[in-house]
């Protein structure tokens, strides 16, 4: 039975379709059928975060509006073949498409896949609802800063009164050095004040970028902490019981020293 | 906190504090759904009710506010009222 998982966040910027094209390709990787949709519509992004912009021929409008079929705009990731991207359109505008739209799409999808991962567009407007409309269940991303923390609780607020059940968390962008020295938000700290639960916090990590400037994806550099934080969520939405793993700051011999003695720098 | 502030003593809260502090407040009037309009026509409103019964010191010195509570957030209006023998 597939699983139909938008991943939303309220602010921009906070790294949802990284995320989106991470979880999607550690999905894969770990044996799964997957499809990542970008209902981003007119701010078509996903598919340079993946590096399958040059491959485009068809988008999710055109296969809305039944100018081709669905297996035709599904563009396949040849590094990994249980991967498939629906890209969104980029020169439509987002009420191209309506939540029913969106539903009959993921039925459709439903049917060829394990996982399906839609990756929503910033704001609560229609294309947030768009994204939300044939989902299964929904994760939020957010940062650990206040603008971003405020939009998520808004967020939480709105896929529960959309009977999407709790949403479930993806702290991003955790600085283990800021944390550390109190000038950082806590995992704990955001899980209180948003009250759901946390699958997985994921390090700022200057390998994101350095990857998605290759059209890469972090899970696929072994040496990515952001990509092996990844790589567990994935893991843990596939239903493994898999560990937070304890961030560790990569702080100098000298600030370890002052710490030691009880000194901060 | 620079090593120097370390070094002479001196404290600051951590911003980290700080930032959820704020959060909790301010989701708190997001939750609930009160804009600043509607605080203060709601303060009025109470003025008016109040001051048939007792007399109150001050109008301007009347404060609602919304406070963050365990299981429920509260209301919370403090209304001094004047003091007097007769």
């Amino acid at each position: 039975m597939a699983r139909i998982v938008t991943i939303t966040s309220g602010k921009g910027g906070v790294g949802k379709t990284t995320t989106t094209a991470n979880l999607g390709t550690a999905l894969a990787i770990h044996g799964q059928r997957v499809a990542v949709v970008d209902a981003d519509i007119g701010l078509r992004n996903l598919d340079v975060v993946m590096g399958l912009e040059n491959r485009i021929v068809y988008d999710l409008v055109d296969v809305v509006e039944g100018r081709c079929r669905l297996r035709q705009a599904l563009i396949k990731d040849k590094r990994f073949p249980e991967l498939f991207l629906l890209p969104a359109a980029q020169t439509r505008d987002k009420d191209s498409v309506t939540p029913d739209d969106m539903v009959a799409l993921c039925t459709e999808l439903r049917r060829e896949f394990d996982f399906v991962l839609i990756d929503s567009p910033a704001g609560i407007e229609a294309g947030f609802r768009n994204a939300i409309a044939g989902a299964d269940e929904v994760v939020i991303v957010t940062t650990p800063e206040v603008s971003a923390v405020r939009d998520a609780d808004r967020i939480v607020g709105l896929v529960e009164a959309n009977e999407k059940g709790h949403p479930k968390l993806i702290l991003n962008r955790i600085r283990p050095d800021m944390v550390k020295r109190g000038d950082m938000m806590t995992n704990e700290d955001v899980v209180e004040i948003l009250a759901i639960d946390l699958i997985g916090v994921v390090p700022d990590d200057q390998s994101i970028i350095t990857t998605t400037n290759r059209g890469e994806v972090a899970v696929m550099d072994r040496n990515s902490q952001a990509g092996r934080a990844f790589s567990n969520i994935a893991r843990r939405l596939m239903g493994e019981d898999v560990p937070l793993q304890v961030l560790t700051s990569n702080t100098g011999l000298l600030n370890r020293m002052f710490g030691a003695l009880g000194l901060r720098r | 906190m620079s090593f120097l502030d370390t070094l002479l003593g001196r404290t600051r809260t951590n911003s980290s504090s700080v930032a959820k502090e704020r959060l909790l407040t301010v989701l708190v009037h997001d939750r609930v759904k009160l804009t600043p309009d509607m605080m203060e026509a709601m303060r009025a409103e109470i003025v008016a009710v109040i001051s048939k019964y007792v007399d109150i010191e001050d109008a301007d010195a009347i404060e609602v506010s919304l406070l963050r509570g365990d299981t429920a957030d509260h209301l919370k209006a403090d209304i001094p009222v004047r003091r007097q023998r007769t």
